[in-house]
């Protein structure tokens, strides 16, 4: 028996879609949720900071989109393995609080020689990290290397601090 | 099912099927519309008869409701398939479409000016068969177009009065130019045969003109959302100009042309195909074999160039905000390019194979067709390699042996300096099918044939061993250096394309002709191929019109208006992909119809039994100036 044509041509749509569907469904499957906002307390010290920096680090601050721990090789991006101890001395008379603090909220000031510029302005949309969380990722990068010495008292360039501009 | 009262039995159930269907949803939204339920306050002891109380309850519920002051909320909620479905299949179907609508028009309008040029009538009737589509399609991009912004007026009320205050200025000009759109169309298509040559022309280019305009103004309101410009941080408008040149609004501008073009031509090959296969004589099969082959023609040569184009868009969006590339090509987005990829290879594969089995239409022996088994293998290898992932979904085990997600030897082809090699292997391969397809049937009679085959054939390899050095030699250097080497790649395949095409243009002027092309004498699978083809296109389109959208993610308007609703999730790519099949679905139920309607352009006019109907056949079929 022949099937008539229009069967034959829902058909052959049906199952092209259906193929493409199928391999839809073989790839890893992620729902992705708009980071959850972390309510900071106004009495936090240095080592529940640098946890929160970390959490910001993964959520809101979308960091690890770009960014690595302990990874080699030929990389976009710069590897913050230790990064507290380059941090020290990447620029002459900046501290790594206020290096740090340059590369999130003026990152095009300075960009490490090999990279390509591209860090957005964390404290701007669509990041939006606000004054206090950004210290609280600065305690996590200095445990990378270093020690946490930031409070959320802190101040530097950028928050209004005595280095102010 | 031919006899015609059991035909009319059918399509009075089917309208009265299709009524109650309307009626139902209506009925069901009607339904489900949220009220406030009515509360007796804890502990309350109510006396007063149930009559009574029904009748006070209803007068306090009336009287509440009248001193509710209007309160404009943020978003509503559709029914069980929620918002974000309701006007992602809204406005997919709409963008599918208006991209038919724009495209055939444009092909149309190029292949009536051949047959003005040439005085060669098949290219008029050809023509004319392409705008005869074209009517029913402009009434279904307007419904669609009509839904999706009465979807997001209802559903997303206060996002949409934003876009409306950023780009009100740009509504008029819309709204006029729709209205010319509608005039060039109809007169375009109406005014066929009815005007000098040169008038009808200069309609089919106004027509063009006035729809690649509205193009324009619409990509500038969907390109604001994923790189806003001419806006504050906090949102206000700053200048309107700036807000359509935006980041991204000319590389998709240019993007959407040229996949406009492929989408149109592959859709109108499909309708080709559709009639090849229910022609009954020669004549007619000859005829759609022609068509779908231009058609797709049309489809292939606009595709080539469209991974350029695409690199284009992606640069710009890396360029307006690097975490937005990143989140495209290294985050939640980067597997659907594996999907991608799977489309694009099925592409490139189903297209080779029609001009393989088209070389079978030239009489006699083909002494290219031993060719084709190393053309299949080099498309099979470039597939391969770039529907290669970076990671692997592997057990834990696997991870173990393999000493990370990252194959140790498949990783190295899931990066992009083996994919833009791919690709554009790929796309040289597919142009040589090609090549050898045109000359089938010829013999180059210039002096210099040789020397220009050998040209050709140096052109050729130079390009493809430059774009593998370049491929290899990325794995060396630094990110910056490499992301840069994907320009010469494809400057190197264009300038190989241009220059063997100009090559092959004299070199085949006065070719002797060894063998007639029979048009028709094509095997039926080709027109299975071509419909395959259509529909890939369709999916590939609907696939990347999602990663466009939903780049933004949490974002009506990525990094100034933040999207607070329930659906402000990026879902998995799995829903993605039934979604993206479900809308692909309905476009081709709703483009049979308009196969459908346009195929009774031909069909000879209803006459009583008894009389001569025989004689009537439609006059309107004739389209024209043939």
């Amino acid at each position: 028996m022949k099937i008539p044509l229009i069967p034959r041509l829902a058909a052959l749509v049906l199952a092209t879609t259906a193929f493409y569907t199928y391999v839809g469904q073989l790839v890893p499957q992620k729902e992705v949720h708009p980071p959850v906002e972390i309510v900071l307390k106004k009495d936090m010290d240095t080592t529940e900071m640098a946890k929160t920096g970390r959490e910001l680090m993964d959520g809101k601050g979308l960091c690890f989109t770009c960014h690595t721990i302990g990874k080699k090789g030929v990389l976009r991006f710069p590897d913050l393995e230790n990064v507290d101890v380059r941090a020290k001395t990447r620029e002459a008379g900046l501290s790594d609080v206020e290096y740090f603090a340059q590369a999130m909220y003026d990152p095009d000031k300075f960009v490490v020689p090999g990279f390509n510029p591209g860090m957005p302005h964390i404290n701007k949309p669509p990041i939006g990290l606000s004054d206090d969380e950004i210290l609280c990722v600065i305690a996590y990068l200095q445990s990378l290397g270093g020690t946490s010495t930031v409070t959320l008292q802190t101040k530097h360039a950028y928050n209004q601090g005595a280095a102010a501009k | 099912m031919g006899n015609p009262k059991i035909r009319i039995a059918l399509g009075i159930l089917a309208i009265v099927i299709g009524l109650a269907v309307v009626g139902k949803i209506a009925s069901f939204l009607v339904s489900h519309e949220y009220r406030e339920p009515f509360r007796v306050a804890v502990g309350a002891e109510d006396a007063t008869p149930r009559e009574q109380g029904v009748i006070d309850e209803k007068a306090e519920a009336e009287k509440k409701a009248m001193a509710t002051p209007y309160v404009e909320p943020d978003y509503r909620a559709f029914p069980k398939i929620g918002s974000r479905v309701a006007v992602w299949v809204a406005a997919q179907l709409h963008l599918l479409f208006a991209a038919f609508v724009l495209a055939v028009p444009l092909f149309a309008f190029i292949i009536e000016a051949i047959g003005v040029f040439t005085k060669d009538k098949r290219y008029d009737r050809l023509a004319y068969e392409f705008t005869k589509l074209l009517s029913v399609a402009f009434s279904m991009t307007a419904t669609f177009g009509a839904a999706l912004t009465f979807l997001l007026i209802a559903l997303y009320p206060k996002f949409t009065m934003y876009l409306a205050s950023v780009f009100s200025p740009t509504f008029l000009p819309y709204v006029g130019l729709f209205f010319f759109e509608a005039f060039f169309l109809y007169s375009y298509y109406y005014g066929w045969g009815k005007f000098h040559p040169y008038v009808h022309l200069f309609l089919g280019f106004m027509l063009n003109l006035v729809g690649t305009s509205i193009m324009l103004i619409a990509n500038a309101w969907v390109t604001f959302m994923t790189s806003p410009a001419g806006v504050s941080e906090k949102g206000a408008v700053i200048s309107t100009w700036d807000a359509v040149h935006n980041f991204t609004w000319m590389p998709i501008n240019v993007h959407r042309f040229i996949a406009n073009i492929a989408f149109g031509g592959s859709v109108a090959a499909a309708y080709a195909a559709f009639k090849f296969l229910q022609a009954e004589t020669d004549e007619e099969r000859a005829h759609y074999d022609w068509m779908g082959y231009i058609g797709n023609f049309v489809a292939i040569i606009a595709f080539l160039p469209l991974p350029f184009a695409g690199y284009w868009l992606a640069k710009e969006i890396y360029a307006f905000s690097q975490t937005l590339g990143l989140t495209m090509m290294g985050g939640a987005f980067s597997w659907l390019f594996i999907i991608q990829a799977v489309l694009i290879g099925n592409l490139f594969l189903a297209a080779n194979y029609y001009l393989w089995l088209g070389m079978g239409r030239v009489e006699g022996h083909n002494p290219f067709q031993k060719y084709i088994k190393y053309l299949l293998i080099g498309i099979t290898l470039c597939f391969m390699v770039w529907a290669t992932p970076r990671s692997i979904i592997a057990t834990v085990s696997e991870v173990r042996a393999m000493g990370g997600a990252v194959h140790p030897i498949l990783g190295f082809l899931g990066v992009m300096s083996a994919k833009n090699t791919a690709v554009n292997i790929l796309i040289l391969t597919t142009y040589m099918s090609f090549l050898l397809y045109r000359r089938t049937g010829k013999v180059a009679t210039v002096a210099w044939a040789k020397l220009g085959n050998a040209l050709q054939l140096g052109i050729f390899a130079t390009a493809a061993i430059f774009v593998i050095f370049l491929g290899v030699y990325g794995y060396f250097v630094e990110a910056r250096v490499r992301i840069g080497l994907s320009v010469p790649q494809v400057s190197s395949v264009l300038l190989a394309m241009v220059s063997i095409t100009v090559i092959d243009v004299f070199l085949y002027a006065g070719a002797k002709k060894t063998a007639e092309v029979r048009w028709g004498k094509i095997p039926a699978a080709s027109q299975y191929i071509l419909i395959f083809i259509a529909v890939t296109f369709t999916w590939l389109m609907g696939l990347m019109g999602y990663v466009r959208s939903g780049l933004r993610q949490h974002w009506h308007v990525y990094g100034v208006m933040r999207d607070t609703s329930p659906d402000a999730f990026t879902p998995t790519l799995g829903f993605a992909t039934i979604v993206v099949s479900c809308t692909v679905l309905a476009f081709f139920l709703l483009i049979g119809f308009v196969f459908w309607l346009a195929s009774l352009h031909d069909k000879k006019d209803w006459a009583a039994a008894g009389t001569a109907s025989a004689d009537a056949h439609s006059t309107h079929g004739s389209g024209g100036r043939h």
